[in-house]
């Protein structure tokens, strides 16, 4: 037996290697600081090509309207639920293409991942609801979480359109003075948003800088939609499967009328009328809270993933490159937390639903 | 409240588009993931289910086949002692009839023997009584021919007895 021969170096590079990947990332640390907010404020003496400077970001909550189409405006959102849509298709149409037996690994992936939550599914819901509810879980969870992780692209929030639009006339033009590398310019703000004024064809007009693509979780609108849905498909269920017992849950007042009538026959029962009126009031509630489980999916998806979005944006420009990282990998790590809580509580509420309170209580 | 939504960016038609692109998306994915791979999980947990009901026949099976042959083999070893017994019991007895009959065989010639020899004997006595008896005759001949005292005569049957003898040396 001969000694295996030791390999000298360290993380699997030889020292040589090792020294310059070092040096590398030194510098592109240095550097991205230096060009960052932070080291802008820091050192103003040192000029940096401007191409490396990193504007200050301007998050803003309302997707912006790209284009109109057929009449409809069409937002960056939209572009990018789109673009999760069409990625989705895509994959499911190549793993479910040639199923095989035996899975390749793309297909073994996506069984597992499939598979995974159809055993959550039947876990929480049951072997023949799961079944049922699965889709449209599935669904919610795929979109929400591709709609996460897709948004952290390169590409997204980076690519603008301009566009060049008449000032309005009531708008409130300022100046800028010379800053840096920046030469003195005039601002208009329109809606919240500033907008730098530009000279063409000897007319002054404001130059609209949009994001083509934006994270479609991050638009109020997807989040509410998905909710919307889900608030539908948990009621389509309970009436489905419950009928009238599904809407008695939160109109109860039976008891209570019931109990007025045996009033007037003489049989007066303070304490039924109560459990009644309680029995109308918790109803109230449960109705009350349907509508309020909307606006919670909604707020909770909603600021998440733009507050994510905003810590990636503020930590680029703070210190470039570098710092933001980090924050990728947790954004993904959220992002995939925030589809499993969407789908799952949906799917809670469904289970909820289809299962009959009586059946409970006895 | 009146700014509160223009500010989140509500928007009826694109929340409208976005339930429709879910929708279409929930559609779409029913038909090419969901339903072949739900297809698929249970076509193998059904063929896992039939090769593990497979495998446990096939166990039952081979350890009744080694039932099987370990009775056939307890069997044959069985029959085998048997045989074997029988086989020494068969050669003691032939042993012992050989033995036997060699005795038996034995006496025989023995006995035979002793019938030849008696024979031979009783052969040779009566030979020698008759060539005595020749002799007899032959001396008494000779005594007859000369008077003889009974020294003479004694000499005579001695002498002819002498004679005999070294004439049956002859």
């Amino acid at each position: 037996m001969t000694e295996p021969r030791k390999r000298s170096g360290c993380l699997g590079c030889s020292f040589p290697v090792l020294i310059i990947i070092v040096v590398v990332f030194l510098g592109i640390v240095v550097i991205g600081f230096l060009a960052g907010g932070i080291g802008q404020k820091m050192f103003p003496g040192v000029s940096l090509p401007s191409w490396l400077i990193v504007p200050r970001p301007e998050p803003h909550l309302p997707a912006p309207q790209l284009f109109h189409l057929f009449g409809l405006p069409i937002t960056n959102s939209m572009l990018a639920g789109w673009l999760t849509l069409v990625f989705l298709v895509v994959i499911g149409w190549a793993v479910t293409r040639r199923m095989k037996l035996i899975p390749g690994r793309l297909q073994a992936a996506f069984e597992f991942l499939l598979g995974w939550i159809y055993d959550l599914c039947k876990s929480i819901a049951g072997e023949e609801n799961g079944r049922r509810f699965f889709p449209v879980v599935c669904t919610i969870f795929l979109f929400v979480l591709f709609n996460a992780w897709l948004s952290l692209i390169p590409g997204f929030g980076s690519i603008e359109t301009i566009k060049y639009e008449g000032i309005p006339p009531e708008a409130q033009i300022s100046v800028v003075p010379a800053e840096g590398n920046q030469p003195e310019h005039k601002v208009v703000m329109v809606d919240d948003k500033e907008h730098e004024i530009v000279l063409i064809n000897g007319e002054e007009v404001m130059e609209i800088k949009e994001e083509l693509i934006r994270g479609a979780n991050t638009d109020v609108n997807t989040p509410l939609a998905i909710a919307f849905f889900s608030f539908v498909f948990v009621a389509f269920f309970g009436l489905k499967t419950l009928g009238m017992g599904w809407l008695k849950q939160y109109f109860n007042f039976g008891p209570f009328f019931r109990s007025i009538g045996r009033t007037f026959k003489g049989k007066f029962n303070l304490m039924d009328i109560f459990s009644g009126g309680i029995g109308i009031f918790v109803g109230g509630l449960e109705f009350l809270s349907m509508f309020i489980r909307v606006i919670s999916f909604t707020f909770r998806l909603f600021g998440n993933m733009t507050a994510g979005e905003i810590l990636l944006l503020i930590a680029a420009f703070l210190v470039p490159w570098v710092m933001a990282l980090p924050f990728y990998g947790l954004e993904l790590l959220i992002g995939f937390i925030q589809a499993l809580i969407f789908s799952l509580l949906t799917l809670v509420f469904v289970t909820m639903a289809v299962t009959s309170h009586s059946e409970e209580a006895h | 409240m009146e700014e509160l939504p223009l500010k989140l960016g509500i928007n009826l038609p694109v929340l409208i588009t976005q339930v429709v692109t879910f929708v279409i998306l929930l559609v779409i994915l029913r038909f090419v993931a969901y339903k072949p791979i739900m297809r698929m999980l249970d076509e193998r947990s059904k063929r896992v289910k039939d090769s593990m009901e497979q495998a446990e026949a096939v166990r039952q099976q081979s350890a009744r086949a080694e039932e099987e042959v370990r009775k056939q083999l307890e069997a044959a070893s069985r029959e085998g002692q048997e045989r074997i017994a029988r086989a020494v019991r068969a050669g003691e007895e032939v042993k012992q009839k050989a033995e036997e009959e060699a005795r038996k065989e034995a006496d025989a010639l023995v006995k035979r023997a002793r019938t030849a020899i008696q024979q031979e004997r009783d052969d040779a006595i009566s030979e020698v009584r008759r060539e005595f008896a020749d002799l007899t005759v032959l001396a008494a001949g000779k005594v007859i021919e000369r008077s003889l005292d009974k020294e003479q005569h004694r000499d005579i049957i001695e002498k002819v007895l002498e004679e005999s003898i070294t004439h049956k040396k002859d």
